[in-house]
């Protein structure tokens, strides 16, 4: 029942156009073929757009080094810090919570705030795959004018956001590490739904309800290596792996 | 084709090849991994893309030209921004519903708000965000995004009518 109701939740939109359509095929069939037709026109170049986004939000996953890019990041890294947190923002993938751990991290390693809500920002509004979306369906001229002020509009909301907040008014220090050795947790709320663990660590992650989940604790030496590499590969950082008690 | 999603391919395609040469596991787990996110989406994706054709056959041009259009700018692009951070949809099918409604003769001023809110601004999202970072950081973010959102309509607004 439990998985039932979930996947309703998931599609609710979906269920709510389909029936909306169904209605609309039994009262007035002919303006159900309308919003048919007038639709086809948008997942015909959705789909002729698709390929491109999907192979390069690939690319920039398998070769953009993240973890290069974060180890410019920590205190007094100055304006080449800054630029690197727009390339790290702009340069990766899934929704804006998605970036939410990901900063976390980050904070806690010595990123500036104003670091912070450009990586925040860049990730929201600025994805590379994304600009191609945006010329396909409002032109060149709107995707770079936008650009350009947007661009310049991060910039100023993280200097005039480090001039607000301050880092000892962000809740850093660490709240619930109470965990015994060699545990491998989750953190569903964050979890994007790729798939990548699980694809990369069967054994240990199986994805249900588009949430990963852990199916196994036990990990041998052999397996190791593929979890670590599961937890580096997570785009949002959800996985942790907690090899010692702390 | 335009020029920049021209070049967009030229260098995927290109660069897609070089990965597979390079490193042909890495490559193929990247694209299985945006398949999944994009597998994701799916069910949101194809209901907006249909609902455009719903909101473009029951709601004629004029009224959107009446209530998105140029004489109303303003009042439409506060609300636009208000609706954009209160939704939380894939910016990925908003690109093609803000199309529709730019083509339908909105004024691109409220559209921009709504996408740039869309993006930056998150309500739903907030007490994630407030879990991470604090109320006055996430306070602070989603103001300043909420007023940066219009800033960047209303210029844009003022640059194309030029």
């Amino acid at each position: 029942m439990g998985i039932v109701k979930e996947r309703i939740k998931n599609y609710k939109l979906l269920a709510f156009v389909i029936l909306t359509y169904l209605t609309l095929a039994i009262f007035m069939p002919d303006k159900a073929f309308l919003s048919f037709n007038n639709s086809l026109y948008y997942v015909k170049e959705m789909i002729t757009i698709m390929p491109v986004i999907l192979l390069l939000t690939s690319l920039i996953t398998a070769w953009v080094p993240k973890s290069t890019i974060e180890k410019y990041l920590g205190k007094g890294s100055g304006v080449k810090g800054a630029i690197f947190s727009f390339l790290l923002g702009s340069f990766s993938a899934g929704p804006i919570y998605a970036a939410f751990p990901v900063c976390k991290m980050l904070l806690k390693k010595g990123a500036s705030i104003s670091n912070i809500v450009i990586i925040l920002s860049a990730w929201a509004v600025i994805k590379v795959p994304m600009l191609l979306n945006e010329v396909k369906f409002l032109g060149s001229e709107f995707m770079i004018i936008r650009w350009v002020l947007t661009t310049i509009s991060i910039f100023a909301m993280a200097y005039i956001t480090s001039k607000i907040v301050k880092r000892n008014e962000l809740p850093i220090e660490e709240t619930e590490h109470l965990s015994s050795a060699n545990v491998i947790s989750i953190n569903k709320e964050y979890c994007i739904g790729c798939g990548l663990c699980s694809k990369i660590s069967p054994n240990h992650f199986k994805m249900a309800n588009k949430k990963a989940t852990i199916i196994s604790q036990d990990i041998n030496a052999n397996e190791l290596q593929t979890v670590n590499e599961a937890i580096e590969k997570c785009p949002a950082k959800v996985i942790e792996f907690k090899s010692e008690t702390i | 084709m335009d020029i920049i999603t021209l070049v967009f391919w030229v260098i995927t395609v290109i660069w897609f090849i070089f990965s597979i040469i390079k490193d042909k596991p890495k490559t193929i787990n990247a694209v299985k991994m945006s398949g999944g996110m994009i597998k994701g989406m799916a069910g949101e994706i194809i209901a907006i893309l249909f609902l455009i054709g719903i909101i473009l056959t029951f709601i004629p041009p004029e009224t959107i030209k009446q209530f998105m259009g140029q004489s109303n700018a303003v009042i439409s692009t506060v609300v636009c921004a208000l609706v954009g951070s209160i939704t939380l949809i894939p910016a990925f099918v908003a690109f093609p519903l803000a199309g529709s409604l730019v083509n339908s003769g909105a004024s691109i001023i409220p559209v921009v708000a709504f996408i740039t809110t869309l993006t930056m601004v998150g309500v739903v999202t907030f007490p994630l965000e407030k879990k991470e970072f604090g109320t006055k950081f996430t306070v602070v973010r989603n103001s300043l995004s909420f007023v940066f959102a219009i800033l960047i309509a209303l210029i844009m607004g003022v640059m194309t009518w030029v």
